[in-house]
């Protein structure tokens, strides 16, 4: 563990320190497809984070919004790199995000109703009271 | 694909108001709060959805996610009652064991991605470079004449409404039976969220729950 | 100008989306309605004349080129972002033939395509490399307008005749209270229609006519609460949905042949295929069968007629704008615009004559029979379409046209004062309750009769120009053979016509006042219809009886009996005038009620809202033929230049003979002078077409170029020959027989002339005589011909037959289908769920004592050994479940990049 961190902070400390400042200070100028898939993983990371660690049901749904629109991000950024590399009609990352908003749609309309309902029977939507699936 | 200039400072600019958002999202007390911020998480990826050139998604995410979702949220938020987690009252999180496992795993995950992306986009740069700068150049300008050599018309048309002309014929032509299957999808969501919502009252009077006899 | 075109349409559908969707909401009177419809039509009129002034007179006059407004654009914009298409030319070779030079063009464009676009779009999803196609063309369908001699006379007709009739309607329809729906409807008509004709392509014509047919059927069912009006609108609609189809399997054709909807294209494309003579029956014909079968749907044609007489149950506005003026004539108005594609078939231009000429002579012969005013009109409607239908198909498409025009006209008026004539008799339709209402309607009457003599085709009258146009065609043509058996059915119809013509203006105008008498005894409505049936038996009974009575004794008797029922003929006045007053327009509830009641009710003059367009029309059905006039009046040429139609509308039509598209006459009437100026016309085809015939001494036979310019090449080719341009002999030809015999090309004209006025006088006298002089007459043929008679009356029986071969047979069908449906689907759901069940007990005794039994034995067993592990990891908290999907994902992550990120912990 402790070597990991090391060499994290040693590949931060080559990268800035022997030569490689240009590269970096690039990398912020012009982002490329790279921070876009990094932004969009620390997105679903977040998003995961949420759905572990949070009591209320309606903020995991929150979480689970973010892990989709993580996944929406990717697949634009991807979109726009294959029509700047070549394949100028390339919308199908477009299409599937549109088919991911749907089921996001979808999915928040039945959770919800899923929430209402659970709130009717147990008053309450706290997931760590909510235990019926274990009998 | 790189960005540049303006749009390098928007990148980072809405990229971070992403992360925080999203971070405030998941560590706001009230509920409310969080769906406020999970709106500003949602709009400002829109934001980069735009500098991605896909503005008709960055729309649809405006529109559907922020117009329609969270409003649901915002009403369902107002029809349960989280007045004790607003007042403090209750713990924010799990049990403690629970969050310190998952956060552990969490950056374990983060840190896996974040190089499998390095290593994964080293490898699309080596492909990248397979081509010759003459044929990145030729790409271009493909795109740029595509852009320009828009024929004029009264009702007016650009690279937008080309680009949403074109997600729309994918939409119908190659990915029809997806579509179709979409709309199905949401009328089973539409009937289900109505079938849960009911109440006691309403189940009973469609047969479907015997109601106790109240006294 | 003619940049606006575009505007035409827009201003109809903006006047029709106010009234319809404001017109209820805001309570719009019925004043702002009618201003708001009649000022958007009366615009796109105005618009529509400039435009057509601007594009034929104008100093940038394009005549008689097409103007499309995408080419420089005015308007226009990809409406459906098609694709490589793949074409079917060369796939069923031997079926047609292929130029070279065809397929090389086609490989090029496939070639342009592939550049083009970088990436064709099959390639989007797949991301396939692009590969160019063998033989293909960019289908891009287009929405914009086209201006061409074909579209403007149609723009010109349907906002002109389109306006009379809007001003019409705002006095007819005075105190119904869906006023607004039924100017949004029309007003929705209006643009659907103009969609159809302005459209530069067939996707366009397609959107109008089925517009249209929507439209037809909203306001053939405009009074629902009425069955006859909901049945009349479902059927109409039902038998264009067969026409329809029809139409659609020809664009298919079109797209899939010459990879394009546009019609400049398509016809260009159209023109290099070889001619099919009679008896082949290739692509073309296919294509022209599709097409026709449309258009026989649309413009009620045999078989698929029986629409449009039902269709009368709609408001007379109505009948006289879509089942009249416009939208019936939508077929015609394809077939001229595709005939191009008509022309390479001889067969089909056969069965389009075929089927014209019988339609004319079918629906003529039905409409002697009938009484209800509107059912008379709407039977020789589809005759007149018939008599279009047969000169399209003698290949004179633009006399054709020029009959839709004056057809417009004195069938608009028609109708109008038929339309006229029932609001003033209260909403009484049947010919037998009315007569005599000259007297009371005279404005009405004297435009009515304009109508009359035109439609009958009385010399100077619009109609007689085009009908005789026509029957000449039909004679003197060889692009079909048997022209004069047809020109014989066209003739002998057009007796009839004016015989029928001649019996309504007879029993709706003149002889005795039958409405005092029908309704002097009150309500009871059966009794009464036949009012008229049993006065002319009485009086016939009478004349045979005592021979020598006057004729007007019935008459007395009748005025007796009215006068003995109701107690007195002053009191029979003035309960007349009472219900006068209590009618008149200006009151409007006492209006509303009127409309359905039958009391005793003596007709009046409709309001000037009412007449002027009655004026109007009029005047157009006696002056509307002269722009047509005929050559053999005009010393052998048709004068006038482009004011004349039949120049004007000259180049739209395909010569099968020089295959080229006619050149046109220039500005100057009969100058061939334009023709040098034509880059595509080529001097020997022009030597063809126009070549003087080497017999003929006649003035200039040569500028008399008709829409059948083949006449004339043929002639000049071999004096008096009857070989078409198909290549084959087409046998007997009336026209050159009597021009060889005359000695004269012009003479000729005169004796088919004189002989189709002679026709329209003997049908007008004999009508004169059955229902003026001798009105015992009909009855007495009636019995005499007992089997024709009913067989007409009963308008064929072919209700009944389609009825019996195709609408029963749907309901058994569909019954049949319940009857699988209830019976076998459900049945075997019904079965397999009692099979199921009765399985499902064996198997649920099976499963408690057996499967449970081991189970709960082993679990037993198990639960005690590891039950409290797997309790304690099973904690029923959804977080944990999750947390354990998350572990799963990291350990995936680690599996694929183990060996990076054991190098990123070793320091690489």
């Amino acid at each position: 563990m402790n070597n990991l961190i090391a060499n994290t902070f040693a590949l931060v400390w080559q990268e800035a320190a022997v030569g490689r400042w240009q590269t970096i200070k690039q990398g912020v100028v012009e982002p490329d497809l790279s921070k876009f898939l990094v932004i969009a993983a620390l997105l679903f990371i977040i998003g995961v984070a949420g759905v572990l660690t949070r009591r209320n049901i309606i903020v995991i749904f929150m979480s689970i919004e973010l892990i989709l629109n993580a996944a929406n991000l990717n697949f634009i950024a991807f979109t726009r790199y294959l029509q700047d590399t070549g394949n100028l009609n390339a919308v199908a990352g477009q299409v599937f995000t549109v088919f991911i908003i749907v089921v996001a749609a979808a999915e928040a309309a039945i959770g919800l109703g899923l929430v209402i309902a659970l709130y009717r029977n147990k008053e309450t939507i706290f997931v760590d009271k909510i235990d019926l699936l274990k009998w | 694909m790189t960005l540049s200039g303006w749009e390098a400072a928007f990148f980072w600019v809405f990229a971070i108001a992403a992360l925080v958002a999203a971070l405030l999202t998941i560590l706001a007390h009230n509920a409310v709060h969080s769906a406020l911020f999970l709106i500003s998480t949602l709009v400002s990826v829109a934001a980069l959805f735009v500098l991605l050139g896909a503005e008709f998604i960055a729309g649809v995410q405006i529109l559907v996610y922020v117009g329609g979702v969270m409003v649901l949220f915002l009403f369902v938020i107002m029809l349960v009652n989280v007045g004790a987690e607003e007042r403090g009252g209750e713990t924010l999180f799990n049990r403690p064991a629970q969050v310190a496992t998952s956060a552990v795993f969490l950056v374990l995950l983060s840190l896996g991605f974040i190089y499998a992306i390095r290593q994964g986009y080293e490898g699309l740069l080596i492909r990248d470079n397979l081509i010759t700068p003459e044929q990145r150049a030729e790409v271009a300008n493909r795109r740029r004449a595509q852009q320009q050599n828009l024929r004029p018309a009264a009702t007016g048309t650009s690279r937008l409404s080309e680009d949403t002309q074109l997600v729309g014929a994918s939409l119908y032509r190659f990915a029809a039976l997806p579509f179709e299957i979409a709309s199905v999808l949401l009328l089973v969501a539409i009937i289900g969220s109505v079938m849960l919502a009911r109440t006691a009252r309403q189940e009973a009077a469609t047969g479907d729950l015997e109601l106790k006899d109240e006294g | 100008m003619h940049r606006l075109i575009w505007l035409i349409p827009l201003l109809p559908l903006a006047g029709a989306a106010v009234n319809g969707l404001l017109g209820r909401r805001l309570r719009f009177s019925e004043t702002v309605v009618g201003a708001i419809a009649v000022s958007s039509v009366a615009l796109a009129f105005l618009l529509g004349v400039a435009a057509v002034y601007s594009y034929g007179f104008g100093s940038h006059a394009q005549w008689p080129a097409a103007y499309v407004t995408s080419q420089d654009g005015a308007f226009g914009y990809q409406w459906i972002p098609g694709g490589a298409t793949e074409l079917t030319q060369g796939r069923r070779e031997g079926a047609y033939h292929i130029t070279p030079a065809a397929r090389a063009e086609a490989e090029e464009r496939a070639r342009e395509i592939a550049t083009e676009t970088g990436t064709p779009p099959g390639a989007v999803l797949t991301g396939a490399q692009p590969e160019p196609r063998v033989l293909g063309a960019l289908l891009d369908v287009e929405w914009s307008y086209q201006l061409d001699p074909l579209s403007s006379i149609f723009i010109l007709v349907i906002t002109g005749v389109g306006l009379c009739i809007f001003v019409f309607a705002t006095g007819y329809m005075h105190g119904d209270a869906g006023f607004y729906r039924f100017f949004a409807y029309l007003g929705l008509f209006m643009f659907m229609m103009l969609i159809l004709v302005m459209g530069s392509n067939f996707m366009m014509m397609f959107v109008g006519w089925e517009g249209v047919g929507l439209c037809s059927y909203l306001l053939i069912g405009y009074y629902f609460d009425r069955k006859e009006a909901g049945d009349a609108s479902r059927k109409a609609f039902i038998t264009n949905r067969v026409g329809d189809f029809g139409f659609a399997l020809a664009v298919f054709g079109i797209i899939a042949t010459f990879g394009s909807t546009q019609y400049t294209t398509v016809m260009a494309a159209a023109s290099g295929y070889p001619v099919e003579p009679l008896g082949q029956f290739g692509l073309m014909s296919w294509l022209a069968l599709g097409l026709f079968v449309g258009a026989c749907g649309k413009s009620a044609q045999i078989p698929l007629y029986v629409w449009l007489p039902d269709a009368m149950a709609g408001p007379t506005p109505v009948s006289a704008l879509i089942h009249a003026a416009t939208m019936v004539t939508a077929g015609l108005y394809m077939l001229t615009r595709t005939n191009v594609i008509f022309q390479h078939s001889q067969t089909m231009m056969l069965v389009v004559a075929v089927v014209g000429a019988l339609t004319a002579l079918f629906a003529a012969t039905i409409g002697i029979t009938q009484n209800d005013i509107k059912k008379v009109l709407a039977y020789s409607t589809v005759s007149q379409l018939g008599f279009m239908f047969l000169a399209c198909g003698t290949g004179a498409f633009v006399i054709g046209i020029f009959h839709v025009m004056t057809h417009a006209f004195f069938k608009a008026l028609m109708f109008l004062g038929a339309g006229s004539v029932i609001h003033g008799m209260h909403h009484e339709q049947d010919m037998r309750r009315m007569g005599g209402l000259k007297r009371y309607m005279p404005k009405t009457y004297w435009t009515f009769l304009a109508g009359w003599l035109a439609i009958c085709g009385i010399i100077p009258f619009s109609g007689f120009w085009s009908k005789d146009e026509i029957l000449w065609n039909a004679a003197s043509t060889t692009l079909i053979p048997y022209g004069w058996l047809l020109w014989a059915v066209g003739t002998f119809t057009a007796a009839l016509t004016a015989f029928y013509m001649t019996r309504l203006v007879a029993m709706t105008f003149w002889g005795k006042e039958r409405f005092l008498e029908v309704h002097a005894g009150g309500q009871a409505d059966e009794a009464h219809a036949h009012a008229y049936d049993e006065d002319v038996k009485q009086h016939h009974a009478r004349t045979e009886s005592a021979g020598d009575r006057p004729h007007h004794a019935p008459d007395e008797r009748v005025g007796i009996a009215h006068i003995e029922e109701t107690g007195g003929g002053s009191h029979v006045d003035a309960r007349g005038r009472d219900l006068h007053d209590l009618h008149d327009p200006h009151d409007k509830l006492a209006h509303a009620h009127g409309g359905h009641g039958h009391g005793s009710v003596v007709p009046h003059e409709s309001p000037p809202s009412m007449w002027i367009p009655l004026a109007v029309l009029a005047v157009l059905a006696v002056v509307g033929g002269f722009v047509g006039i005929s050559p053999a009046f005009t010393g052998g040429a048709h004068v006038g230049g482009r004011m004349n139609i039949v120049n004007w509308l000259e180049p739209v039509v395909w010569n099968p003979s020089t295959k080229q598209f006619n050149a046109p006459h220039g500005a100057g009437g009969g100058e061939h002078a334009a023709n040098a100026g034509d880059p595509h016309a080529e001097p020997n085809a022009i030597a063809q077409n126009h070549g003087a015939p080497a017999a003929s001494t006649q003035a200039t036979p040569a500028a008399h170029s008709d829409a059948a310019p083949a006449t004339h090449a043929a002639t000049g080719a071999d004096a008096g020959g009857h070989s078409s341009p198909y290549g084959n002999d087409t046998g007997f030809n009336l026209a050159h027989a009597a021009e060889s015999s005359l000695g004269g090309h012009t003479a000729a004209e005169w004796l088919f002339i004189i002989i189709s006025l002679l026709a329209a006088g003997i049908g007008m006298l004999l009508g004169w005589l059955f229902y003026v002089k001798r009105p015992h007459l009909p009855d007495l043929w009636a019995a005499r011909l007992g089997a024709l008679y009913r067989a007409s009356y009963n308008k064929y029986w072919v209700d009944e037959l389609y009825g019996l071969l195709f609408t029963r047979r749907t309901m058994d069908a569909a019954r049949g289908i319940y009857a699988v449906d209830s019976k076998g689907i459900d049945g075997a759901v019904n079965g397999s769920a009692a099979l199921t069940r009765r399985i499902s007990r064996y198997t649920g005794n099976f499963d408690r004592r057996i499967v449970d039994g081991a189970v709960n034995g082993i679990a037993g067993f198990i639960g005690r050994l590891v039950s409290p592990l797997l309790r304690a990891a099973q904690t029923g908290l959804t977080a944990n479940y999750a947390l354990v999907m998350v572990l799963g994902l990291v350990v995936a992550v680690v599996f694929f990049f183990s060996g990076d990120i054991l190098g990123l912990v070793r320091g690489r």
